[in-house]
This record gives C-alpha cells, structure tokens and sequence, in this order.
C-alpha cells in the first residue's frame, strides 16, 4: 500500500442499526480508511490522505455506499502545517 | 513518518469525532493539541453558508484562514461539519477574487458600454454619487433602489435600511431572502402576528414524527438531519415522512416516502385537516381558546405582469391578501370536499399513504414536528401552502411545546436574523413594524432622531418588481450587495438581464467575486467577506450569532457596512430631503446623511477602547468608533420590550448565540408558551400574543392549479433547486477545488424511462426549452434524485447552465416570492 499522506481526518457515519455491521465492513476496505469504534447507529472513520480533496472525494464516496444515511467529516490533522488545507 | 506520532494523530482523531458522536472510546480527546503547535489563533465563528448556523472554529495563522473544524460546543452541530462548512477556510481564496473597484469605462470616462477599468474608491464614490443625484433628480426616490441579502450580517442590513428609508426616503429596499422565504414570513405575520418560528431545534431531540414538506434537509440542511437520522433511530416508533416531487436522499431515511404531483401539496393539505376534524380528534378546548377562522380571498393570480392574460382573468388579483371571517363550521364544510380519493387522484398518492400521514397529524398521542423550506415558499401559493401546515397544528394543538411545532427553515445565514428582523423587505421596518403604518413610521423616526414625518410610507419595489421596472425604465439605479440576482432570478434572460443592460441604467455590484451579476454590472466594488470583517448572523431557530475580524481583507477590499457609511459622505440632506421639511427641522440644514444617520450620537456612541483585545476591527478603525457595536445597539433598541429581545452585545462575543426573546440575559426556546416564554401572560397556558386578540390564525384556503403546467408540445415539469455539496449560485463553493470537484456542472435529472422514450443515454447532451429561454446540459438519470415520470430537476449553482432563463416569473401574490418549482419545459437531445 503507498504511503497515505500527511492528512489525518475523523468522520461520523450513520446507518440504521441492521446495516451498521455491513456499513462498516465496506468502509473498512477503503484504502487508508479505517472504523475506530462504532455504536448502534453510527461509525466513527479515520481516513489518511495526501490533501484534503482526497479526503473529500473519500468522504462522498462513503456517503455513496448502500444503506449509508448520513456522512460528517468532524476533525482534520495536518503533519506538517505547509500543507494544511492543501487542494 | 513517524509511526508513532502518526497512530497518536489517529487515535485523537478518532477521539473527537467519538466524542461528537456522543460514542465512547478509550482514547483522551484532547482536541487541537497538534494544532496548537502549529500556532494557529483558534477563534468561533458561525458557518458562511445556509441557515443552520452551525458553529466552526476559525484557525487564522499569518493573517490567513488557514483550518476550521465544528465547534464542539456549539449546540447546533456539536462539533459536526457538513463538506461545505468542512471547506470553509477556503471560500475566501479563490484566485479571481476581487480586490480593487471595478468601473466600465471609455476615453478615461464612465461609459457603459465600455470595458471594466480598476478606479480608485474615490472615483468609484463619485460616480455613483453623482449618477444617484441625476437620478433623484428626475424620478424622486422611486427612481433608486437596493437588492441586498440574508447573508448580509445585521448591521449591513441595518445599515443599509437606515440610509435607503431614513437617508434616500427610499423604501425601494429588498433582499434575495424574498427568493428564498417571503412566504414564509407572510404566513407567520397573518397567522401569529410575529415573524420567525416558534420553536426551536432542540424539538429533534422531542418529536415522534417528522414530516418534510418538499423539503430534502439531506442535502440541503445535512447537520440538521443528522439530528433527525439519530432520533429516528433510536427512537422506537419514532415516524419520517418525506413528501417531494421526486424521490431524493431524505427518503432513504424516510417510513413514508411520498412523491406528489407538483402544487397539489395544497389539496393533501385540506384532506389532513378534513381527515383531523372528521375523525373527532380536534383540540377543541386549544381552538376554542387560541384561534380564530378566516377565509382567503380566492382567484387571486400568479404575480406576473399586469398584462398578462392570467392576471387579468383572475377575479381576486387586486386583493390577493384579503381575508373574511368565518368559523369553525364553514371551514370543516369546505375541508369536507378534500377526500380522500379525490386528493388521491389530484396529487397522484396512494389513497394508503395519505392516510397513514394524516393519521400521523391526527393522533393525539404523537407529537409532530413540520419542516419546509423552497417547496412550499417558491410556490404560486406558497402563503396559503404555509398557513394551511399551521392549519394542522392548531386545529390538533400540537405547537409551542417540545417536540410539537410547524418549523419554516431557512437557506441564507442571516435570513432571519437580517433580512426579517432587520427588515430589509420593501414594506418592512425593523422588529416586524411596517412602514404603511404611521405609528411604526413614527417609532422609527424617533429611535433614528430624525424629523417626524420624513419616512416614506408606501412600500417600495419587491426583487421581481425591482427587475420588470428596470426593464421598464421606471427603476434606473439599483445596487446589489452579497448576491448574484442574475443567476438567481427568475426568467432572467427576458427581464433581469435586460434591465441590467437598459442604457438609462446604472447598476452597481458589491461582491467578493466577479459573478453573472456583478460582469453585467457598470461599477464593481470589491467585498470584505465573512471573518474579514466583524459580522453577525441570525439563524433559522431564533439565534443570534456574533464573531470576530479574524483576517484582513485582499487588497482595497471592504465590509459592506464600510461601503454604505462611507458613501453617505457624499450627499447632504438638502440634495435628498423635502424642502419643506428642513424648513420645518433647520437643524438637519448643511447636514451630510453620513452626520445624520451614522455621527447621530447613538451609533457613534461606543469609543474603539471598547473593541475586544486580541482583534482587528478594520472597519470601526477606519472611522474612529466601535460602529459595530454603535449599529446593533440602535437597531436592538426597536425590539426590547416587544417580544424581539436582543442580549447584550459583549455577550454574544463570549456565547455560542442566544435565542431571542432574550429577556433578563435568558434566551427563549419555545415562544407562545406559558413557562417558556416570558411574554406569555401568567395563567393563559398559550398566548399568540403578536396579534392583539392574542389567537392564532386558521386559514381557509382551496387548491388552485400552477402558474403553468405542461401540455403537448411543453411536456416536463421543471424543478429546480440546490445540491448538497454548492450553496446557492456557486460563487463561493464552486472556487473551492474539493466541491467543484465533487459535482462540476449541473445535469438534468430525468427518469430513466423517459430517456429512454426520448432515445436519451445517460450523460447525454440536451436542451431544456422553455417558452422563455433555453440551456444546454446533460442527463443523468441516476444518482441521488430519481425523478417519477415528466418531471426533471435542475440545480442552479453553475453560471454557465443559467436555468433561470428558462424559468416563469409568476410569484405567489401575496409574497411576491417567485415559484422556482413549477413551469413547463420540453426536452430536446443536442444532434452530435
């Protein structure tokens, strides 16, 4: 796998609770994405990246999977502050 | 990179949205650690774009915005961010933005055929000065005009109203809010007396049931119903119902998905409340007590030009708002007619569905919360639309309390807060006063401390008015501020376009980027926008959000309230005022309207010592007090003691917004109701106490038919309307690289059968022709909205797919909002 990126950002996803499994397994095979926890009927998501449009384009993505409801981006990190906000 | 750092990055990551997500984790949050070391300022603000008002942090580093994030402890979004808000540090660096004025010229001089030329503020003042003094000259107030805007902050509304009515007697005055929620406003005047609702969004947490009325809070409202999605889901038994003309994201939520046939929500409308009343579960001690009956004046027309063959046919047009009085009786017989299986047949419903959702509105046991926002107020009778929804709660009395309540939403930031409370509408003053009423023009006088007797009472041009009399040569000066009218407006090639190029006219455009609206302009003057000045927004629940100058503005740029002081310098009241009247007030003689209005002792009252340490206040710098401050303080005092409470202004600098009536440093949820709100008469338990008999309300009003349906030849219903990752018409999110990206160009949304009898592939180029213009773009008949058969949607964000050209200008009569939902179109492919 190449090397994700300096872009560290958090999502919430959410799905009614019969999908939240399937939900989070097809998230999880998202390159540089990975599910930190999750609760009846939400996923937290972590997602690495070059630049925020990655993360972007990640996160419409998720909101684009089956049985997904409603996808937040919360939080983005930058390595090296040069990059922040980055296209 | 360091495995180690990274994994810690992660984990806080995880941790915050966690913690947003109200989820548990083993991790210690400690939110912005890494940013600190990267020495951003972190400062609140709320967000630039719709009405939600979610608040985000600010992260400003070396004079730039640089980062924003959710505000965790904003309680609108708690620390949530939809993708537009997550890109807000970007909005203000696009590479054309605008840093110097903009003047057409030739040879050296005004010209408006000529080419645009950098001038200098001095010269572009001059110009409009002395283009408004020809004008005044010729046509009196009348002959002058100002389309602001709900993204306008407070005090540029406020600005802007005083010198339009107080400065120019000028009540010529309106903002694109009248595109987005005049409706709505009217309805909440003639039904409770007072603007804005009445309850507020802690309702999604209480409510059982949540019906959209066309809207798609999905998209366009995404923060909001994430709210909705986490009550549904948790809540057992908890009901959605999604009512549009095509199925879109809200219904994948949505129990009860329901696509209608356009305008016929009027007539599902009377069948709830014919369903409510004959099934006996009307709250007749709440009607008994609370309302009264009314019935609408009928026939009333489609707004559109005095001429027109509609107008002239309609019997009720000259009165469009008249009301008679009626009861309870006549009303429950007029329902009666709406059926069930006649509204089935109307609206094209399944007779099962309406009567699942009218049982919804009717059981007394569940509480109900409605929401709307462009389906109802764009919409021919977008007035009787909102009253009608009010009809349900009052008739079941399931309103003003927890959980219960009809909720109009909002698509501008400042829509509430501005344009309705500030009262930038062209009949409007501020705190819900009107200016045809002596008593309110008498009160603004006196709070303004200018002569009795000055203020102009007859209501000046709505936006479609503003338009059709530039065309017409009637309106030859008009200065737009925070808006892009010629993308907005409807039918914009036959009226808006032709108004602005009228060679009588001169058109001057306040923005922050070179729009539709502002190249079509004869002077540009370049804008401060949102945390380059200090601002102020009302958002769609009542609360009233304040933040800081956080960056400087590019170049010559400046704040709107700076461009509207600053160029009341150039005129005296001599030049702009009766005679007559500065006899009868020597005083006010050899005055400049910048002395008047602004040096009055009340705006200029607070010294630049009160500014808060830590920030830049550019404006208030440049004139040598807290203008900011002075402005708001004037403006709250029309609403203190009536029900329009405004806090203190240092407290909003320190709170994450207040509902108003703030009354006694208290904010108000719910209104209307006894232990909520203060207003409320000891004893009473509910009192609508913005009408003098303190009820509310119940209008009778009948389905009538669309300005324009489809026929043979015209044989799609057109829809349009925004998506979710653009905020109304682009000029912001499509210079933000991730959003462009993620939805470039508008499309066609179509129903795949319908392509495929027209022999249309997916992605296909077509024209979209109206009987009024025509636009080339593509079809897409997947994805996200799936239309049922004969309707498309368009969106309106992109500038080169100007669907406004093809749309009618039929407003609701009574609002004068145009119906941006309803017209007919045919569709023709492009031959390749």
């Amino acid at each position: 796998m190449s090397e994700p990126g300096g872009h560290i950002s958090s999502a919430i996803v959410t799905a009614r609770p019969e999908d939240v499994a399937t939900v989070a397994t097809l998230i999880a095979k998202l390159p540089h994405t990975e599910v930190h926890a999750r609760s009846a009927t939400r996923i937290v998501v972590v997602m690495e990246a070059a630049d925020s449009a990655a993360l972007a384009d990640r996160l419409t993505v998720i909101a684009a999977l089956p049985r997904v409801l409603a996808a937040m981006m919360v939080f983005e990190q930058v390595l090296n502050d040069e990059s922040i906000g980055a296209a | 990179m360091n495995p180690t750092r990274r994994q810690i990055l992660k984990t806080q990551a995880a941790a915050v949205a966690a913690s947003a997500a109200g989820i548990v984790t083993p991790a210690d949050a400690q939110p912005l650690t890494g940013a600190d070391t990267l020495h951003i300022k972190w400062s609140k603000a709320p967000c630039r774009f719709c009405g939600t008002g979610c608040g985000v942090m600010v992260g400003v580093k070396d004079d730039r915005v640089v980062a924003t994030h959710g505000d965790a402890l904003a309680e609108v979004n708690r620390g949530l961010n939809c993708v537009k808000g997550y890109f807000l540090s970007k909005i203000m660096y696009g590479a054309d933005r605008l840093t110097r004025p903009l003047l057409r010229k030739r040879d050296g001089v005004y010209d408006k055929e000529g080419a645009f030329e950098p001038v200098s503020w001095d010269e572009a003042f001059d110009v409009m000065a002395s283009q408004v003094k020809r004008i005044l000259k010729e046509k009196g107030p009348t002959g002058i005009a100002m389309f602001g805007s709900g993204q306008w902050t407070i005090w540029e509304g406020y600005a802007a109203t005083k010198l339009m009515r107080a400065g120019f007697l000028s009540n010529n005055l309106d903002p694109n809010a009248r595109h987005c929620m005049a409706s709505a406003a009217y309805a909440l005047m003639r039904t409770f007396g007072m603007d804005e609702p009445m309850g507020c969004y802690d309702d999604f947490e209480q409510a059982d049931v949540f019906v959209l009325w066309g809207s798609n809070m999905a998209e366009m409202h995404p923060i909001l119903w994430t709210r909705i999605t986490d009550r549904r889901l948790s809540t057992p038994d908890c009901k959605v119902v999604v009512l549009s003309t095509f199925t879109n994201r809200s219904s994948d939520l949505a129990d009860l998905p329901i696509v209608f046939k356009p305008g016929t929500d009027l007539a599902i409308l009377n069948y709830i409340a014919n369903h409510i009343i004959s099934s006996g579960r009307v709250n007749q001690r709440f009607i008994r007590d609370h309302t009264l009956f009314l019935k609408a004046q009928t026939d009333i027309g489609y707004g559109l030009r005095p001429d027109h063959p509609l107008e002239v046919a309609a019997k009720g047009a000259a009165d469009p708002a008249a009301t008679t009085t009626t009861d309870f009786d006549s009303y429950a017989a007029f329902v009666k007619d709406y059926t069930l299986q006649k509204v089935a047949a109307l609206s094209g419903v399944e007779p099962e569905m309406l009567h699942e959702l009218a049982e919804l509105y009717a059981d007394p046991k569940r509480k109900v919360v409605s929401l709307w926002t462009m389906g109802f107020n764009q919409h021919v009778r977008g007035v009787w639309a909102n009253q009608l929804v009010y009809n349900l709660h009052l008739l079941t009395g399931k309103i003003s309390e927890p959980g219960n309540g009809p909720f109009s939403l909002t698509g501008q930031p400042s829509a509430c807060g501005t344009a309705r409370e500030v009262g930038t509408f062209a009949h409007r003053l501020p705190a819900d006063m009107l200016v045809a009423n002596p008593e309110h023009r008498k009160h603004a006088e006196a709070i303004w401390q200018v002569p009795a007797g000055l203020l102009n009472p007859v209501p000046g041009y709505h936006a479609v008015q503003q338009d059709r009399m530039l065309k017409d040569g009637k309106l030859n000066f008009l200065w737009v501020q925070v808006n892009n009218n010629l993308q907005a407006a409807p039918n914009s090639a036959n009226e808006t376009w032709l108004g602005y190029r009228n060679p009588q006219n001169f058109i001057v455009v306040s923005d922050a980027y070179p729009t539709v609206t502002a190249k079509a302009a004869d002077l540009i003057l370049p804008s401060a926008m949102w945390v380059e000045k200090e601002g102020a927004y009302g958002n769609a629940e009542r609360r009233t959000q304040f933040w800081h100058q956080l960056a400087p503005p590019p170049g010559e740029a400046r704040s709107d309230v700076w461009q509207l002081m600053e160029f009341s310098k150039r005129f005296t009241t001599e030049e702009v005022w009766p005679a007559e009247l500065l006899a009868a007030n020597p005083d006010f003689r050899g005055k400049t309207l910048h002395e008047v209005l602004f040096r009055n002792g009340s705006v200029d009252k607070f010294p630049l010592t009160d500014l808060a340490t830590g920030y830049a206040c550019h404006d208030s710098q440049l004139v040598g007090f807290y203008l900011q401050k002075g402005l708001f303080e004037e403006y709250a005092a029309f609403g203190r003691g009536h029900g329009h409470d405004l806090g203190a202004f240092d407290t909003y600098h320190q709170v994450r917004g207040l509902r108003w009536p703030v009354v006694g440093g208290n904010e108000t949820r719910w209104r209307y109701r006894e232990g909520h709100d203060p207003y409320v008469t000891p004893g009473q338990g509910v009192q609508f106490y913005g009408r003098p008999d303190g009820r509310a309300v119940i209008l009778s009003a009948p389905y009538e038919p669309p300005a324009e349906s489809p026929d043979a030849e015209f044989n799609f219903w057109l829809v349009t309307g925004r998506v979710l990752e653009h905020w109304h018409s682009g000029s912001m999110t499509m210079r933000v690289p991730e959003l462009y990206r993620a939805f470039p160009g508008g499309r066609v949304f179509m129903n795949a059968l319908d392509a495929r009898r027209l022999r249309i592939n997916q992605g296909a180029e077509v024209q979209v022709i109206s009987r009024r213009g025509i636009i080339r773009s593509r079809i897409e008949t997947r994805g996200r909205n799936r239309m049922p058969s004969g309707v498309i949607f368009v969106p309106w964000f992109d500038a080169s797919q100007l669907i406004n050209q093809v749309t009618l200008d039929a407003t609701d009569p009574i609002s004068k909002q145009a119906d941006f939902k309803k017209c007919a179109v045919k569709i023709v492919p492009v031959a390749v």
